[in-house]
């Protein structure tokens, strides 16, 4: 697989660490008062998705940035690659944002 | 009281050969100091570099030369560059600190890296061997800086000139390095 | 003489005879021949034993489709089984041998397999192999596998090297047939980079096979000025010898480059490069395959493909035979008559299955239109036809034609599916190809010429064209549209001998219509049960054919019933192509510190920790048990001082404003307010509240601190931490680097380590006790100005320090170190003794830290703040890692303290079978305790720490040893902890 680097173009999937599931950047406020039940949804409950999924990948070969990119889980076809920092601080600006769309 | 004086080794020992019309040789005596950018700092990190240097912030995967020649300047991450310079010293990081002064967060990397130089007419089809990225000058031209993987070992790959390359990888795996790269260039010389 | 099937005319240079040897017969041929032409030349055609049945084959086709001429390749180390002899290309000196026969190819053994075919019938191995059961392992498996299968390996090492390689491109066109030319050709000019990749030694494809003309001139000459227009362009690539054989995600391809396998020896270079190329676009021009027809004993050596006959006489100048009979559906087919007669063979017949008109005259030759061959005569080759309306032709060679199928492979790469096409009665390729790919030429079903080189200049000009690149169509050549029509005939139902399929695995119409009356009805199950398709051809010639029989069988059309997919690649690929450089030593990279030559000079043995050597011990002369050198280095350093080197240790680099409270988020205990010049222990946990990694982080500055992880976490707490910082607290200002290699650091411990290190250290600074207490760091400098970093921490529980300087000096350092403990009798010490000394100390290490475990099991729990937000804090008060009856980390001593502790070991309680319910817990570290003087260990046990003093038994039902143990508490050693702050 090809994954198009927001900063460097095309680069081989072989430089990229997977993690998984985007949602991991919505980790959940320690102090709210459900706060076991949400890290427990947050660490345990993702979607497995058969069509487009938001990932996360890690530059690991290249430039230590965390991507995050949606892929089509049964074609592998990417449709968006983001550096995950800036769409976690546009998330810390507007928390309701969480980077999907619709 | 007997000298107990360290003495310096490179992590090759300073390589050195010639493949017909190629070149490959360990490159030693540099300065390698990441400079990192604290946050919301860039303006005033670029207005140090500019005044220091004479040269621009390189964005990630390209570099700078600072006007004097002396000093090259490597976009390696978001926020983060590293700064290559002609030194023999202990303390990289201070000559950087003198420099830029308190605008940057310094790490010394001048022991972590391996630098080998490779040159000359197969330098492209020998790299093919174990690079993965397009080396093509329309693609990666002079001054493009690169971090990737060969042969297992990560690499960050400076474009220099129209054939020639700096390649630097983990001091640690320097003669696993040095191995891929000779064999690389055996294999298409 | 020599030669005797050799005509006049071809592509093969008779300036440059070669010299080759098969089964024992010393033969020539010359330059451009493959080893099948070569063959046909000298008139040997019977050249191996087919799979099953063992019965005499031949060679069949011209390409990389053959299923039968596969050969044993070179001697001895280098030997290579099945080898397609028709795309071996000739040398001198080659030498080949035939396969899959006991005894002699002529007199084979196992040919009786034949007489029993009936028994040996699609599903056989199931059917037959069944019972009883354990007569598979011992009979049944062993039997097979001694009959069945094709060449042989040498068993030895290959002494060949290969390669591996990336190269990119704006459009890859596979095939350098007539599209695929005109396609390169066409992309070529408008600029883009282009790789022109085809299997074959010279470019062409069926040009070379073929008496085409292009703008008036010989096909051949078209080609050569094409080829030298190519060569010329600097964005043009030429790969000759290279199959594409994979198309995967994204534009990206698998290619086997053959770059000495036409050479007597690789003199030193690779002899095959497997290469990756990247490309935006990419235009399949792979051409089509010829299939045959099912009929009685169509399988006998001298049938063939006739576009393969043609091909022999055309490119290489070989007539496959002296009499020739011709039996097709199409009018291709009939080219071969026409070519064949035009170099004066003899046609003894044209049998085509149509009626009407004969499409051409053949001079001298039987003419038989709606007819068809019901049977063949001959044993070791074919000697007569019998046809259908009962005549008998005496011929030495067949030339069949049941059309020809687009190579649409590479199209079902990425899971397409190819569609029916009723004019040509074959699959082409279907709507969903692979990202980037167009298809051109005879691949799309395009099986003329004129067509070919129109369809792949209209595709290499769109290629370019949608990379944004100007383009021209300007010149196709001229050239005529041959007559090709078909009208499909698959299976001659009246033949009473087998008609064979799928040559290559013994498959008969008779199998395939077995297979459907016994319930394969879906044509993917039709193919594992009956074998169809499989094997090193995969079905090349076999598939289609194989499908028409069970859709006639079925009553159903064939794109009704469909077709297997194809998956990579395209043909074979040596696994040492795959492998690579990555043989032996190579395969991954060895890590080395700066200390290791010093180590290695001292006799280290040597330990692989992750791709780190480590000094695992220092052997004395005289110490001839690894635990005598151990128990030296353990009691010396606890005696008086060792070193170790711990440069594996990961090292990164934390600084930023809020570096502080990024350390306090990563990690469970409190970090915010670490003094500068301060050591602080570290527990990292993961998210789901079990133990990360542990290590110490030291407090340079205000704003920069430095870690350390274990050596074989050091790269995923590194990955972790830049998750932490880009994509959980992105507003903080840290910055993280790995200084891992930057630093020689070595461990000074024991009681005389101070002594040791003021040796060294610059007079200037100050490392008494009260200067540089426990857990105190700082920069320094060494022997007369190196700068370094002192850390006093202590992983044995002595007097100890870590010392690092930049790797440069990692050399000198451990030869000042060891010279200036000479008066204190240091000793070197590695990972063993290192490891007894902690488990001495209860230190929890990599065996505890499992990824199971958490800080309370490891009796750590109250470091867990609760006061902050951190990875991990809020799961791991999860009620089920927080039982009453959960693990704890004790210590164990065995009840007779002569006996040895195992790890691995479970714990029950005296008097309970060692069973899962009785289980309460495992042993996770043992030493022999030279300081104690006698076994201890470390484990994980319920309620442990409420239980000291109990005897429990340590199971190890495996290894048949089950001892009595003591719980007691994991600090074996100097509980107090008084020595670590002498």
């Amino acid at each position: 697989m090809i994954i198009n680097h927001p900063l460097l173009g095309p680069r081989d999937a072989a430089e990229f660490y997977y993690l998984g599931d985007a949602s991991l950047l919505d980790r959940p406020d320690w102090q709210a008062p459900d706060a076991a039940d949400k890290f427990y949804e947050y660490q345990y409950l993702r979607d497995n998705a058969a069509g487009e999924h938001r990932e996360l990948w890690y530059h690991e070969q290249g430039d230590r940035s965390w991507l995050i990119v949606t892929r089509d889980t049964l074609t592998h076809d990417i449709t968006k690659v983001e550096l995950a920092h800036d769409v976690a601080l546009a998330k810390q600006a507007d928390p309701a944002n969480t980077g999907r769309e619709g | 009281m007997p000298d107990m004086t360290l003495k310096p080794k490179t992590p090759l020992n300073g390589y050195s050969e010639t493949f017909g019309a190629t070149v490959l040789e360990e490159i030693a005596g540099m300065g390698l100091v990441s400079i990192a950018t604290p946050r919301g700092g860039v303006d005033a990190l670029q207005g140090a570099v500019q005044s220091a240097y004479g040269c621009a912030l390189p964005p990630t995967g390209s570099s700078t030369i600072g006007n004097d020649g002396a000093i090259r300047l490597m976009g390696l991450q978001p926020g983060q560059v590293f700064a290559l310079f002609a030194y023999d010293g202990d303390t990289a990081v201070t000559e950087i600190e003198k420099a830029l002064g308190d605008n940057g967060y310094y790490t010394d990397q001048s022991d972590s890296w391996a630098m080998l130089h490779l040159s000359g007419s197969a330098a492209i089809d020998a790299l093919a061997r174990i690079c993965p990225l397009d080396l093509d000058a329309s693609v990666f031209p002079d001054g493009t800086v690169a971090r990737t993987v060969m042969e297992h070992m990560g690499v960050i790959v400076l474009r220099e000139g129209t054939d020639g390359f700096l390649l630097m990888a983990a001091r640690s795996s320097a003669a696993n390095f040095l191995h891929a790269v000779e064999q690389s260039v055996r294999n298409v010389t | 003489m020599s030669q005797r099937m050799r005509i006049n005319g071809g592509i093969v240079d008779r300036s440059k005879p070669l010299s080759f040897e098969f089964d024992g017969k010393q033969l020539q041929g010359f330059a451009g021949d493959t080893l099948a032409s070569a063959l046909l030349a000298n008139d040997i055609r019977f050249v191996g034993r087919s799979f099953k049945y063992h019965r005499p084959r031949g060679i069949f086709t011209a390409g990389p489709e053959e299923p039968n001429a596969l050969v044993q390749l070179r001697r001895g180390p280098y030997q290579e089984p099945n080898t397609r002899a028709t795309v071996a290309e000739l040398y001198d000196g080659l030498h080949a041998a035939s396969q899959n026969y006991r005894g002699s190819l002529n007199f084979d053994l196992m040919a009786v397999n034949d007489l029993f075919a009936p028994f040996l019938s699609a599903g056989f191995y199931y059917k037959t192999f069944m019972w009883p059961q354990a007569f598979w392992e011992k009979v049944y498996e062993p039997a097979i596998r001694a009959s069945a299968g094709l060449g042989r390996l040498s068993g030895k090492d290959d002494p060949d090297i290969y390669d591996k390689g990336f190269l990119h491109c704006d459009i890859l066109v596979i095939g350098a047939g007539p599209a695929g030319l005109m396609a390169a050709l066409t992309a070529g000019r408008s600029g883009a980079r282009v790789i022109l990749a085809d299997e074959d030694f010279a470019p062409g494809g069926r040009l070379n096979a073929e008496t085409h003309e292009i703008n008036g001139g010989d096909a051949q000459g078209w080609t050569a000025s094409v080829l030298s227009e190519l060569k010329s362009l600097p964005n043009v690539r030429l790969m000759k010898r290279t199959t594409v054989y994979g198309a995967y995600d994204h534009g990206v391809y698998g290619a086997l480059e053959k770059s000495t396998d036409h050479l007597p020896m690789s003199g030193g270079k690779p002899r095959q490069i497997l290469w990756r190329i990247y490309s935006k676009r990419a235009v399949l021009c792979a051409g089509a395959t010829e299939r045959s027809i099912a009929f009685g004993n169509n399988d006998r050596p001298g049938v063939m493909l006739a576009g393969a006959v043609r091909a022999y006489a055309n490119r290489w100048g070989v007539a496959p035979g002296r009499n020739v009979a011709i039996f097709t559906n199409n009018d291709d087919g009939w080219r071969t008559a026409t070519d064949l007669a035009a170099k004066g063979v003899s046609i003894a017949a044209v049998i085509d299955t149509r009626s009407g008109a004969a499409p051409a005259d053949v001079a001298g030759a039987t003419i038989a239109m709606g007819a068809s061959i019901v049977d063949t005569k001959g044993r070791k080759g074919i000697s007569a036809v019998t046809l259908s309306n009962g005549t008998t032709v005496p011929v030495d060679c067949l030339a069949v034609s049941g059309g020809w199928s687009p190579n649409v492979h590479l199209t079902c790469h990425q899971r397409g599916r190819p569609d029916w096409a009723d004019e040509i009665a074959a699959f082409v390729p279907g709507k969903d190809l692979p990202v980037g790919m167009s298809v051109a030429g005879a691949a799309k079903g395009a099986l003329t010429l004129a067509a070919c080189l129109q369809e792949g200049a209209k595709a290499g000009a769109q290629a370019a064209q949608d990379l944004g690149l100007t383009a021209s169509m300007a010149e196709i050549p001229e050239a005529s549209d041959e007559a090709s029509a078909i009208t499909p005939f698959w299976h001659v139902t009246e033949s009473k001998g087998r008609a064979w399929i799928d040559l290559q695995n013994d498959v008969t119409a008779k199998d395939v219509q077995l297979a459907k009356r016994e319930g394969y009805r879906s044509v993917e199950l039709l193919k594992r049960y009956t074998t169809l398709g499989m094997a090193t051809d995969q079905g090349k010639t076999a598939n289609v054919l194989g499908l028409a029989v069970l859709a006639e069988a079925s009553g159903k059309s064939i794109p009704e019933t469909g077709t297997t997919i194809f998956r990579p690649p395209y043909t074979p690929v040596p696994i040492a192509a795959f492998a690579g450089r990555s043989r032996g030593k190579d395969f991954r990279p060895t890590r080395l510190t700066p200390g290791h030559e010093w180590a290695a000079e001292q006799g280290a043995v040597f330990v692989e920790a992750g791709m780190w050597l480590r000094g695992q011990w220092f052997p004395k002369p005289g110490e001839t048990h690894w635990r005598e050198s151990v128990d030296r280095e353990v009691l010396a350093t606890r005696k008086s001082v060792g070193i170790c080197d711990v440069t594996t240790l990961g090292k990164i680099d934390v600084q930023g404003r809020d570096a502080a409270e990024f350390l306090n988020k990563v990690y469970a205990n409190g970090f915010a307010k670490l003094p500068v010049g301060k050591v602080r222990y570290g527990l990292m946990l993961r998210e789901d509240g079990m133990v990360m990694d542990d290590g110490t982080t030291a407090r340079l500055s205000e704003n920069h601190f430095v870690m350390t992880t274990t050596t074989a976490n050091a790269v995923g707490v590194f990955r972790h931490m830049e998750f932490c910082r880009q994509c959980l607290w992105p507003d903080l200002d840290v910055h993280l680097i790995s200084a891992t290699e930057q630093f020689a650091q070595y461990a000074v411990a024991g009681p005389n380590a101070r002594k040791l290190l003021q040796k060294i250290v610059d007079p200037e600074f100050d490392i008494s006790n009260d200067a540089f207490p426990f857990m105190g760091c700082g920069e320094i400098t060494v022997c007369g100005g190196t700068p370094a970093r002192l850390f006093r921490i202590s992983f044995s529980g002595e007097l100890a320090y870590e010392i690092a300087v930049p790797s440069r000096y990692g050399d000198g350092l451990i030869r000042a170190l060891m010279a200036a403990g000479e008066e204190f009798d240091a000793v070197p010490y590695g990972t063993e003794a290192l490891s007894v000394m902690r488990i001495e100390k209860g230190h929890p290490a990599g065996n505890e830290l499992n990824g199971q475990t958490t800080a309370r099991d490891m009796g750590m729990g109250r470091m867990v703040s609760k006061k902050k937000d951190s990875i991990g804090s809020i799961l791991s008060e999860r009620p089920e890692l927080n039982r009453e009856d959960g693990l704890a980390l004790v210590g164990f001593r065995p009840v007779d303290r002569a006996r040895q502790l195992k790890s691995g070991a479970h714990f029950i309680p005296k008097g309970k079978t060692p069973s899962l319910e009785n289980d309460e817990g495992w042993m996770t570290s043992v030493a022999y305790s030279p300081t104690l003087g006698h076994s201890i260990g470390l484990g994980f046990i319920k309620r442990g720490s409420d239980r000291l003093g109990e005897t429990i038994v340590a199971a190890d039902p495996i290894r048949g040893e089950s001892i009595e143990v003591e719980i007691v508490s994991p600090h074996f050693f100097d509980p107090e902890g008084e020595r670590v702050r002498a």
